[in-house]
């Protein structure tokens, strides 16, 4: 049995298992979702969460930089609006109401390759992952000194390390690499993974996550 | 048990060639000319029914009828041959085998695979361990024992280099290379397709029990294990440097993936990051790779990074510097004394501070050398860069640096020079010096450079 986890549940099963994750919440409701904004404060993203779209982004899923209630349902309304016209309303199993990342996009990754077995990636992340493809790749698991060098063998160490970008402690990055690693090594059954983007500032939180989750014993 | 037996196979005290053969055509002309071309000292056994002698040397029927012990048997009869004459070997107690033959795993339908496994299953029975089938061999330079179907390797210079290589087209084109370049070798083998001697075993061997072998150099193509090559260098007795050149550098990804992660995942870029947290040193090219190995065998490890640069021209100086820098090396600052030592030694009419141009001393092997000293003992550097082209006026300065470096102490610092000049011209000193005292001529500045670069990243990771 292989299992796909997406939206809500990737980010429930990813806080579960302690790592940082945005302030998110689910609903059906405008109102709820209105609410919940006012909660998590504003500016809020509100995005589909379905058990079947990958690439949300893609069907524009997503709406980002919500500054105040009105403009929540709005949106809420809009995205209601988009998947019934697609005809998809029946893959999405709510809305997720979330906290506004800030600062650098990141990809960490985790892939089981046919000849290393499970391997960690990380990457400059966002909606342009493919094409920018600043990423480095490790055997898990890790250790420090291979954190250090991922983050050091990306294009995006100049930017991390530039004088304009005091917030980025590396080693933040290098405990969350060392966090995945380690879970993987306790989660063998987890067959691939994008967390995709992961924020960077002075703190790290997941925005999104796709998870494939094999066999239990194998 | 193991590893005796491969200390016998790559050292042996008597070598057997199953299909010797006196005829041009036939491997087994090639693989006995390069033993007795190549001056191997212990006794040779050629075994072919349908001769009395080969190569001017008594012929055996069958391995079977040597009366005396022999530890090595290169097979290079046809493929559907070898099973039988592998058994024999068992039955002999034999304690290596090389099988040179091709036609088995490689090439395309059902007969090569089952001949594979049905010679694995023979060595497993026997406890043989074998280098290949399809390889073209081995060369034993620190012992004189050259195993291969190519004499020339024979011409190689003894030094502290073991190539492991994938591929034996590959082991030709760094083994020429080596020659050009006078890079000292211990081994060089083709493991062919492995059949129960892989990277792991081979790295592990001359890592552990090879007192000769004193750099690594690997080329993969690529493996069916990786993983065990790393726990095995990892979990290795003796730590050398080793360095890898891999070979088919794809990038695609898993296509059928529907993640960013998956689809990025190319067999390449998974491989780039497991060399190097397996400590392993990845080179880019050929030369790269001879120009690397040669400065880690005969050059001391840096304590940092800093670089002095020592030119009788100042263009080539100015492109070792450039190069320097932009591998992440640094250029030094001489300490005050080191400064004034190299201000008595050169007029002011020359820039004196690295990268120091030695052109005004140009004429002078002692002032270049008393240069070369000073510097060496300046506590600011951690490694030289020393260079001198040839022009028609400075004829003898290699030959009189010859003499001079002959009675000097070894530097305890890495000194990489280049010294360019017509062929036929410094020929001779530049072989005499090469190697010596610490010293490694390296054709380019920027090889040089680039070679210095690789020798500060395996120093942190290896000292």
């Amino acid at each position: 049995m292989e299992d796909l986890l997406l939206g809500i549940e990737a980010l429930e099963f990813l806080k579960k298992e302690g790592f940082p994750i945005l302030e998110s919440r689910i609903t059906i409701s405008e109102e709820t979702a209105a609410s919940y904004a006012k909660d998590i404060g504003f500016p809020v993203t509100l995005k589909v969460s379905s058990k079947t779209i990958i690439h949300k982004t893609e069907l524009n899923g997503v709406k980002p930089f919500l500054l105040n209630e009105k403009e929540v349902r709005s949106a809420f309304n809009e995205l209601v609006h988009t998947f019934n016209t697609l005809g998809r309303t029946k893959d999405i199993n709510g809305i997720i109401v979330q906290e506004m990342g800030k600062g650098l996009e990141f990809i960490v990754g985790v892939y089981v390759d046919s000849q290393f077995g499970h391997t960690i990636m990380f990457g400059q992340g966002g909606i342009y992952v493919e094409a920018i493809k600043d990423v480095s790749f490790r055997p898990i698991p890790i250790a420090r000194k291979d954190a250090k060098e991922m983050i050091q063998e990306l294009d995006a160490w100049k930017i991390i390390t530039s004088p304009r970008q005091k917030r980025i402690n590396p080693v933040m990055i290098e405990d969350f690499l060392l966090k995945i690693s380690d879970f993987v090594e306790t989660h063998k059954n987890v067959e691939e993974m994008d967390i995709n983007p992961v924020f960077v500032s002075e703190k790290i939180s997941i925005c999104d996550a796709r998870i494939k989750i094999g066999p239990k014993n194998k | 048990m193991y590893y005796e037996k491969l200390n016998r196979l790559f050292s042996p005290n008597a070598i057997a060639v199953i299909g010797a053969s006196d005829s041009f055509d036939k491997l087994g002309y090639h693989v006995m000319k390069s033993l007795v071309k190549g001056n191997c000292r212990q006794p040779i056994y050629p075994v072919n029914p349908n001769a009395q002698t080969i190569w001017g040397i008594k012929a055996y029927p069958s391995i079977m009828d040597i009366s005396d012990p022999v530890d090595l048997a290169v097979i290079v009869v046809p493929a559907r041959r070898v099973p039988e004459a592998l058994k024999e070997c068992g039955k002999k107690g034999i304690n290596g085998v090389v099988i040179i033959t091709a036609g088995y795993k490689e090439i395309e339908g059902e007969e090569g695979k089952i001949l594979e496994d049905e010679i694995k299953s023979i060595a497993e029975a026997f406890e043989i361990p074998i280098i290949g089938p399809n390889t073209f061999g081995f060369v034993n330079i620190t012992d004189g024992v050259n195993a291969s179907f190519t004499y020339e390797f024979s011409l190689i210079k003894n030094g502290g280099v073991t190539l492991i290589s994938q591929s034996g087209g590959f082991c030709h084109l760094c083994g020429f290379l080596a020659m050009e370049e006078r890079m000292g070798m211990a081994k060089l083998m083709s493991l062919g397709n492995r059949v129960n001697v892989d990277f792991p075993e081979a790295v592990k061997y001359f890592l552990e029990e090879d007192e000769a072998t004193k750099v690594i150099a690997l080329y993969i193509e690529g493996i069916e294990n990786p993983r065990a090559l790393f726990e095995t260098i990892k979990s290795a007795k003796k730590k050398k440097p080793v360095i890898a050149y891999k070979a088919g550098r794809s990038e695609k990804g898993d296509a059928a993936s529907r993640f960013h992660t998956g689809t990025l995942a190319g067999n390449y870029r998974i491989w780039k990051g497991a060399l190097r947290q397996a400590g392993i040193l990845e080179v880019n090219s050929s030369e790269e790779l001879i120009d690397t190995a040669k400065v880690l065998d005969i050059c001391p490890f840096m304590k940092e990074s800093r670089v002095a640069v020592l030119s009788s021209q100042a263009g080539p100086g100015m492109i070792a510097s450039d190069t320097i820098e932009s591998l992440g090396l640094k250029l030094s600052t001489f300490s005050d004394k080191t400064q004034e030592n190299i201000n008595h030694l050169l007029p002011p009419f020359a820039i004196r501070t690295n990268p120091v141009d030695m052109g005004p001393a140009w004429y002078s092997p002692e002032t270049i050398l008393n240069i070369l000293k000073v510097v060496a003992e300046d506590e600011n550097t951690d490694g030289i860069i020393f260079i001198a082209i040839f022009a028609s006026a400075n004829l003898n300065l290699l030959a009189d640096m010859e003499k001079i470096i002959k009675d000097m102490e070894p530097f305890n610092k890495p000194v990489i020079a280049c010294f360019n000049a017509p062929h036929g011209v410094w020929d001779d000193n530049i072989k005499h010096i090469d190697g010596k005292k610490g010293i490694a001529i390296i054709h380019t500045p920027e090889r040089a450079a680039r070679a210095m670069a690789n020798l500060y990243k395996i120093s942190l990771s290896v000292s």
